[in-house]
């Protein structure tokens, strides 16, 4: 079943002499199930593309549709989507780096997204003590994001990123501060997610020893995508 | 889940310092308030608690209080008997400096008919009333002194036989109430030695340079010396049904005197002695307001500001504006609410320690209080147009 689908994605940074062509006439199609790789040196796009395809960005021109539904499409209509709910409810998110929430202890942190959509209580109790379990990390779940290890931070940001078991999941780069061994973990884990729950799951990386075992890996450079 | 609360749980002592540091503010602010208000009540309190109808000074002048007055004591007869007065009773009223118990004290004398005449203690606290036709006086408690002490004041010491609460003068300081001829007395003779020189120099300048004889010098000399006779105004309760307007009227035109009410009179302070210091601590007042709600609004904005990373990442998760706008909102008013909360006890608990009379009134309390909730509403709001505006990619920090 289809989860997403791109259709002539562009997108444009800046206009005249500063003109940047991020992303050029992109097409994606992902499904539920699928852990697909995004390869691609520096500044290929790579972040530009996770970034629009969740409407952080808006895209310059194209059309997307997530889970049967038109979120974004130029020239015609795209409106009536509240794309923050659609975000906090089927969408999970893990980036490099930043994005815990300081002042939240790491079970607070996964608490979050969990209250955004108003699971509350002992099952929303038992579902963070589930993902951090499933994450190695309860013996760290009343420390503060600073406190961990960069490793650890990101294995938070992912119990965060599973909460509320999104239909898509985007990461970008979640192994670039781990070391080989734990960032081997953590691909492992995005596969067994993707099985399990039936979710999408799109990895951006640099590193080709990350990908074995994806069901699709795509290449990006200077803006444009080929089946890697 | 309240963010608010685990954010200000992480900066606990930050937001301890903040609190202390802003309810000193509110503290002084509201501080402030009683300062104007006591300065006000204090300014008028003689005037007040003498309460006549009407009050009858030298031709032209403001006084007593405003400015000087001077009028010989004979006059309160005069006014008596103007049509529609029922009682006219002299009265002195004069701030000076003394030492009483060996200090050098500021307080005001009031001189007036111990015997059943207007102008006397209104409130005593203890002891009584002045029964006698000397050597009696009561005094505000903040004198210091008890009943039953004696006093020296001038040529003569004078018993403690009553203390008031209320009443002083215009600079704070207590009232001092004295028999009419005890006060005439201490304001107007001088000792002893003083009164022979005088004497010596008029009976010189009566024999040698007019010519006079002995005899003759000796006769003119008592009428000469100066005239302790005199009061500084005559206060009047006016019969049932008696027009103000015409026995004031009456006054003015076959006595040749000024006429105020007490009303009246309350004006002539607030145009005159009170005017500029009323100014000023407005003005100051204002002032002091406009820095609190800058420095508050500054606090509310910068807690708002550090968190815009967190905002971006909440946003980003797919946080909706409520949850976002209320942390914010939060924040701010916890804050407001509890420095103002802290400022206002320990206000309650200090203001007895300033030198001059501080009212807090619930009034100011509440209109600070609103003020400030509205500052600090709109200082959330400044902080608050940034965290909406803030882009979600914020948080990857690349963008
Ligand atoms: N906000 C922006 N304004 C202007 N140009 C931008 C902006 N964001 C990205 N770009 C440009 O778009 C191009 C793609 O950037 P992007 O961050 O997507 O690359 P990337 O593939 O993620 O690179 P990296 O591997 O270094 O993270 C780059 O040339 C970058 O300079
Ligand atoms: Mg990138």
């Amino acid at each position: 079943m289809e989860v997403l689908r791109i259709e002539g994605l562009s997108k444009v940074f800046g206009s005249g002499r500063l003109e940047v062509r991020a992303l050029e006439e992109i097409n994606l199609s992902v499904s539920a199930g699928d852990l697909v790789a995004l390869l691609g040196p520096s500044g290929s796009g790579k972040t530009t593309l996770l970034l629009c395809t969740s409407l952080i960005l808006d895209p310059t021109a194209g059309k997307i549709v997530f889970d049967s539904q038109t979120i974004f499409q130029k020239n015609g209509w795209s409106g009536g989507v509240d794309i923050r709910r659609l975000r906090r409810e089927k969408m999970g998110f893990i980036f490099q780096s930043h994005n815990l929430i300081p002042f939240l202890n790491a079970r607070q942190n996964v608490l979050f997204p969990l209250s955004l959509v108003g699971t509350k209580g002992e099952s929303a109790d038992n579902r963070v003590m589930e993902l951090l379990e499933y994450m190695e990390i309860t013996e760290r779940a009343d420390y503060l994001p600073a406190l961990l290890s960069g490793g650890e931070q990101q294995r938070v940001a992912i119990a965060r990123a599973l909460a509320n078991n999104p239909r898509l999941i985007l990461a970008d780069e979640p192994t670039a501060s781990l070391d080989t061994v734990r960032g081997k973990k953590v691909m492992e884990l995005l596969k067994k997610i993707a099985k399990e729950n039936q979710s999408a799951v799109i990895v951006v990386t640099h590193d080709v020893r990350m990908i074995e075992g994806f069901d699709h890996v795509y290449q990006l450079k200077d803006g444009r995508l080929n089946l890697g | 889940m309240d963010l608010a609360i685990y954010d200000l749980k992480i900066h606990k002592w930050r937001f301890i310092a903040t609190i202390i540091g802003v309810c000193l503010l509110f503290a002084v602010v509201l501080s402030f308030n009683g300062i104007y208000r006591g300065f006000l009540l204090e300014g008028l309190s003689f005037i007040k608690t003498t309460n006549p109808d009407l009050w009858v000074v030298e031709r032209d002048r403001g006084g007593p209080i405003n400015e000087q007055s001077i009028l010989p004591e004979f006059y309160h007869y005069n006014v008596a008997a103007i049509a529609g007065v029922a009682q006219a009773s002299p009265l002195i009223y004069y701030p000076v400096e003394r030492k009483i118990m060996g200090k050098k004290r500021r307080f005001a004398i009031v001189g007036y008919d111990v015997f059943g005449g207007l102008g006397g203690p209104q409130d005593i606290v203890a002891g009584h009333g002045i029964d006698q036709a000397h050597y009696e006086m009561v005094a505000h408690q903040k004198l210091g002194v008890k009943v039953g002490e004696m006093v020296r004041l001038g040529l003569h010491t004078y018993r403690v036989v009553g203390l008031t609460s209320q009443g002083s003068d215009v600079d704070g300081e207590p009232l001092v109430y004295l028999s009419l001829p005890d006060a005439q007395e201490v304001l107007f003779q001088r000792d002893n030695e003083e009164i022979r020189n005088q004497r010596e120099r008029l009976w010189q300048n009566l024999t040698r340079s007019v010519g006079l004889s002995k005899s003759e010098a000796d006769k003119y000399l008592a009428r000469l010396l100066p005239d302790t006779h005199l009061i500084n105004a005559v206060v009047v309760k006016l019969a049932p049904g008696a027009d103000v307007g015409a026995v004031s009227r009456q006054i003015q035109k076959w006595l040749y005197l000024s006429v105020y009410t007490t009303d009246q009179q309350i004006n002539l302070m607030l145009q005159g002695r009170l005017a500029k210091p009323k100014a000023q601590t407005v003005l100051f007042r204002i002032i002091l307001f406009i820095v609190s709600m800058v420095i508050i609004s500054l606090v509310i904005y910068t807690f708002t500001m550090e968190k815009i990373r967190s905002i971006a990442v909440m946003k980003l998760i797919g946080a909706p504006n409520w949850v976002i706008i209320r942390m914010v909102l939060e924040e701010s008013l916890l804050l407001t609410c509890s420095s103002f909360l802290f400022g206002l006890i320990l206000i309650s608990n200090t203001y007895q320690l300033f030198p001059r009379r501080v009212i807090l009134l619930p009034g100011d309390h509440v209109t600070t209080f609103l003020i400030a909730l509205l500052g600090a509403i709109l200082a959330s709001g400044l902080g608050l147009r940034q965290a909406l505006k803030t882009e979600p990619a914020l948080a990857l920090g690349g963008h």
